[in-house]
């Protein structure tokens, strides 16, 4: 989906320390509850052989992706891609909170707020990004490991690193009628050269869609069509033939 | 048999002058409230709709209805107004008439009896051009399709309902509850939708129906046409009508020898 803006991060996955203060600046900007995080860091543990040893830590939150496939199953639209800076937002007005989102995210970064009953997730800090200030978690990486900006220009911190860079992963997720297409760009360590770290076979994982909406999609939409379709051409045949035969005063 | 054809001419137009009441004042202000909240919902939920894996709403009409509403959470939550008013509504009208209205009318207007099973064998074949010689049995007030009708209406609307309902106040209902309430809800409606293309092209379209049509506001339909679709309710009526007529007879019979007996005392012995 082309978007006017193309918000994404850029971690520099060498340059996290694992402090994690990007998950607390992240939970007191956007009031998250004390049970659940919009942001992880994952820990790979001590990876090659001794005496060279390397422990990555890889940070993660929304991925913003190119084709969410979080969106296509919201049936409501409570939950899209913003045309205007491409980040996959919440409308939590709209939100009934029945969870096709957050099984069906590859990522696993949306959650069910249980006391709001609705669905909640990274939104990037839009309050922040509209005053033009980074998202919490950017501002207060002390690594300076995390980086925000809009993609789509050249200019921005985001893609001056990116272009910079060499080692460069995204962990796109690719399975059919799905492709993600993230919009977090993971700069690998140097003295790995061509070297993926990247692998810890969390993420992506595939996307899970519910019984309940899979049987509508796969028994009911036919079904219901069928019938819709069959009483439509009834009543249309009957109504043609009234057509073209006119009507006779006095039938009923 | 529906022997109406050989009925003379005579005679036939006296059916027609005369109008036997179908409907009461209740259920015509029911209907009508029925057909304005389902004008009102059955657009805005096709614009809810908006899931592309579903696929089920064409995308202008989705942005139709959030430019006209101010985005999804307006257009939600309009749907939900008009929603529970209708829920209220219908519920209190079912509740206020139970026993005058709804008890009598599924005792007498819904049952399906033997006539009904071989209408509905012969109906849907005659609809495709075979067995046009046969005769279709007598009908009650509703005939076997519109009483089958009645049934999907009745479990469509209730499960509209509910699930509206679950839809509605989402923070108090868990999660599986919301997710079955969405298919519940849109195969409640594509049920009634179905039926309700033939409903509204029979009584408000086909010309041997005009007066069903007109029937829903005056409550009244002619008896020629009572005796041409609705056999048996037609006959039921007629019995009524002469109970009614002996009745009166009899009861003018007793007023004036009572009045003879006052003017005329006998005397005693």
């Amino acid at each position: 989906m082309a978007t006017k803006k193309r918000y994404g991060f850029v971690i520099n996955v060498s340059r996290c320390i694992d402090c994690r203060a990007c998950l607390v600046a992240c939970s007191v900007e956007n009031n998250v509850p004390m049970n659940h995080t919009r942001i992880w860091v994952h820990d790979l543990g001590v990876q090659g052989q001794f005496p060279i040893l390397q422990r990555e830590f890889i940070p993660w939150n929304c991925m913003h992706c190119e084709h969410p496939p979080c969106t296509e199953v919201c049936v409501s639209g409570a939950t899209y891609k913003d045309p205007d800076t491409g980040l996959v937002l919440v409308d939590q007005q709209a939100c009934i909170g029945c969870g096709f989102c957050v099984d069906a995210c590859p990522y696993d970064v949306r959650y069910l707020d249980e006391k709001r009953g609705v669905v909640d997730k990274c939104n990037a800090c839009l309050q922040r990004v509209e005053v033009g200030m980074q998202p919490a978690c950017v501002a207060t990486c002390v690594g300076g490991s995390r980086m925000f900006g809009d993609l789509n220009d050249p200019n921005s911190e985001a893609s001056i690193a990116l272009k910079n860079a060499t080692n460069i992963q995204r962990l796109d997720y690719e399975n059919g009628k799905v492709d993600t297409d993230p919009n977090i760009y993971f700069i690998n360590s140097e003295a790995l050269g061509e070297e993926v770290v990247l692998q810890s076979g969390i993420l992506p994982r595939p996307p899970q869609y519910h019984l309940e909406e899979v049987g509508w999609k796969k028994v009911l939409v036919p079904a219901v069509f069928a019938a819709i379709g069959a009483s439509f051409l009834v009543q249309a045949t009957f109504f043609t033939k009234q057509l073209l035969e006119g009507e006779k005063e006095f039938e009923e | 048999m529906s022997n109406y054809k050989s009925i003379p001419l005579e005679e036939r137009r006296q059916l027609r002058e005369k109008k036997y009441k179908k409907h009461n004042l209740a259920n015509i202000l029911t209907h009508w409230f029925n057909v304005a909240m389902w004008l009102l919902l059955l657009p805005t939920g096709i614009a809810i709709l908006s899931s592309p894996r579903l696929g089920l709403s064409p995308v202008w009409w989705q942005e139709l209805y959030r430019n006209i509403f101010g985005g999804t959470a307006n257009l939600i939550r309009f749907h939900y107004t008009i929603g529970l008013i209708w829920v209220f509504v219908i519920t209190f009208n079912l509740l206020i008439g139970f026993r005058r209205y709804f008890v009598p009318f599924a005792a007498t207007r819904m049952l399906l009896d033997k006539d009904d099973i071989e209408w509905l064998k012969i109906k849907p074949l005659q609809m495709l051009g075979f067995q046009q010689d046969k005769e279709l049995p007598p009908q009650d007030a509703y005939n076997a399709g519109q009483k089958l009708y009645s049934y999907v209406v009745i479990l469509g609307t209730l499960g509209i309902m509910l699930s509206g309902i679950v839809m509605t106040f989402n923070t108090i209902f868990p999660p599986v509850l919301k997710r079955i309430a969405q298919p519940t809800h849109w195969v409640s409606v594509g049920a009634i939708i179905a039926g309700l293309m033939i409903h509204v092209y029979m009584g408000a379209v086909f010309p041997e129906e005009k007066e069903a049509f007109f029937s829903m506001f005056s409550g009244k339909v002619s008896a020629w046409y009572a005796r041409a679709h609705h056999e048996k309710w037609y006959f039921l009526k007629l019995q009524e009508e002469v109970e009614w007529e002996d009745k009166v007879e009899s009861e003018v019979r007793e007023a004036t020898e009572d009045r003879q007996l006052s003017a005329h005392p006998q005397q005693p012995g």
